[in-house]
């Protein structure tokens, strides 16, 4: 019999059940009543037949671990910002980025006094913008709550930054809020990288996900991918990084091939971070709170 | 429908992966990774492609999800993606269609043998057990898709590997009902022709 396209398309919507009732009557009764049809029906039927019970080939067994390097690789290979800021090249451009703020602090102290020099009338408010501010909340877990806190209240106060040490009822934790420009916060999280390897865990909550009021949860966050979230030029595009690390991280932790994130933690834990010599001036009045461009709350808690 | 059944679910993983959780995120990816990986290597025929095919879907689909609105079902948005990727991805390889099947099992070349013979005579409905266990039929099954010109592929492997309906093919697709209908009876008719020529 030569096929033909219409009867065909009949015969194949018929055996995928996308007839109408009546219609599957009407072909039914094609198929009783002419051998031709029946014939083909049963050919069309049996080609079906012949490519569903091909066998079902599984995924490659590393196929998470693929997508989490590939994952991570298109995170790193993002177009910079239009500031041209970002940092996210690990180590490299980490060290890069925290010598750029070094430059920058410099430039600004410079600028300042410069200022001071020229203006006949000093300034009579902070000059901190705010953007998209970005808000989060930044979790160190610890065996060694003395030797922690304490660091991170030193490095609070050297960085300059507007703070606010709240008790939060639990004797074994302590609160911080900070708030500053991203460099500034970025260079605090330089100068607190050496807690990293005294933790127990870390974890960093960033709100300003676009659509959603729950924050992002970056689980086993590092100092680098704190920089790397910090820098962007927006709370969004903080937010979506975020995201990209929560997965990247999650998977390095929770799947075969964990032990490479516990490689990455203590390659990280063994660099030592450049600290920018900050020079301050006596009159310096840092932003309030709530007007800066990054509020961070850091939570230094004590684990057993 | 194996879809339907667990569309309810999606819906909720995926909420929670826009939220930024990513065991949600782990789960969907557990969950169709397999299903993606044997639509997109029936469709390209090789297994290193079909590999890195799928995953270039999933991490399309970890970067997009922001995106997805939940118009159409996750499962297709997912199956659409895969399938633009794999599309391309044989247009800019021409030679997809005559490349063997060398990583996934060892090639079948001369004289088809009684199996296809008696799949072809058409005197009675074949039995799907006794076909699955025939290597020699799924390997000319894989080498007959092959053949097809890529549109009728997809709509065939989607249909009668996949096991999705007409809208869903539609969905995946971006084309209409009809086409579905007209491009899927023109691929197994296709098909048909293939076989029978493997016999001359």
């Amino acid at each position: 019999m030569k096929p033909n396209p219409s009867l065909d398309e009949l015969l194949c919507s018929f055996m995928d059940g996308e007839l109408s009732p009546r219609q599957r009557t009407e072909v039914q009764r094609m198929a009783a009543h002419d051998p031709q049809v029946a014939r083909r029906l049963r050919q069309l039927q049996n080609g079906h037949t012949l490519l569903h019970a091909l066998p079902v080939t599984p995924a490659p067994r590393d196929l998470l671990d693929q997508i989490k390097t590939s994952l991570e690789r298109h995170t790193l290979l993002q177009p910079p910002v239009a500031a041209g800021r970002r940092a996210g090249v690990w180590h490299l451009a980490f060290r890069r980025f925290v010598s750029a703020a070094a430059l920058i602090a410099l430039v600004g102290v410079l600028g300042v006094v410069v200022y001071r020099i020229v203006a006949p009338v000093p300034p009579t408010g902070s000059a901190v913008v705010a953007d998209a501010g970005l808000t989060g909340r930044l979790e160190l877990r610890t065996a060694r709550l003395g030797l922690a806190e304490t660091y991170v209240a030193l490095q609070i106060k050297e960085s300059g930054l507007t703070s606010q040490i709240e008790p939060d009822g639990l004797s074994n934790s302590r609160v911080y809020r900070v708030g500053g420009t991203r460099d500034d916060v970025n260079r605090l999280i330089a100068s607190l990288s050496k807690v990293w390897q005294h933790l127990e865990g870390a974890t960093l909550e960033v709100e300003g996900r676009a659509g959603s009021t729950m924050p992002v949860v970056v689980e086993g966050v590092l100092p680098e991918q704190i920089v790397g979230i910090v820098a962007q030029g927006s709370a969004k595009a903080s937010a979506q990084m975020a995201a990209n690390y929560a997965v990247t991280n999650r998977v390095a932790m929770g799947m075969p091939g964990g032990e490479v994130r516990s490689l990455i933690q203590n390659d990280l834990s063994s660099v030592t971070l450049p600290r920018p010599a900050e020079t301050k001036s006596g009159s310096y009045t840092p932003a309030p709170l709530g007007r800066a461009e990054v509020n961070l709350t850091i939570v230094v808690k004590g684990v057993r | 429908m194996r879809a339907a059944s667990i569309n309810i679910d999606d819906s909720v993983l995926v909420r929670q992966s826009q939220a930024g959780d990513a065991a949600a995120m782990e789960r969907l990816i557990l969950r169709y990774q397999n299903r993606i990986y044997n639509v997109i290597l029936k469709m390209c025929g090789n297994a290193d492609d079909a590999a890195e095919l799928t995953q270039e879907a999933f991490v399309k689909v970890i970067e997009s999800i922001d995106k997805f609105k939940g118009k159409s079902s996750f499962y297709t948005w997912l199956f659409r993606i895969a399938v633009n990727l794999t599309l391309n991805h044989c247009q800019r390889q021409a030679r997809t269609a005559t490349r063997s099947l060398d990583a996934e099992e060892p090639d079948q070349e001369g004289e088809p043998s009684q199996a296809l013979r008696d799949f072809l005579s058409d005197d009675r409905v074949a039995d799907p057990a006794v076909l699955a266990q025939s290597q020699e039929l799924c390997e000319l099954a894989k080498r007959s898709l092959l053949e097809l010109e890529e549109p009728q592929r997809a709509v065939v492997v989607l249909r009668d590997i996949e096991g999705m309906d007409y809208a869903q093919i539609a969905d995946v697709l971006s084309i209409e009902l009809g086409t579905v209908r007209s491009r899927l009876s023109r691929a197994r008719s296709n098909l048909r022709d293939i076989l029978e020529n493997m016999l001359k």
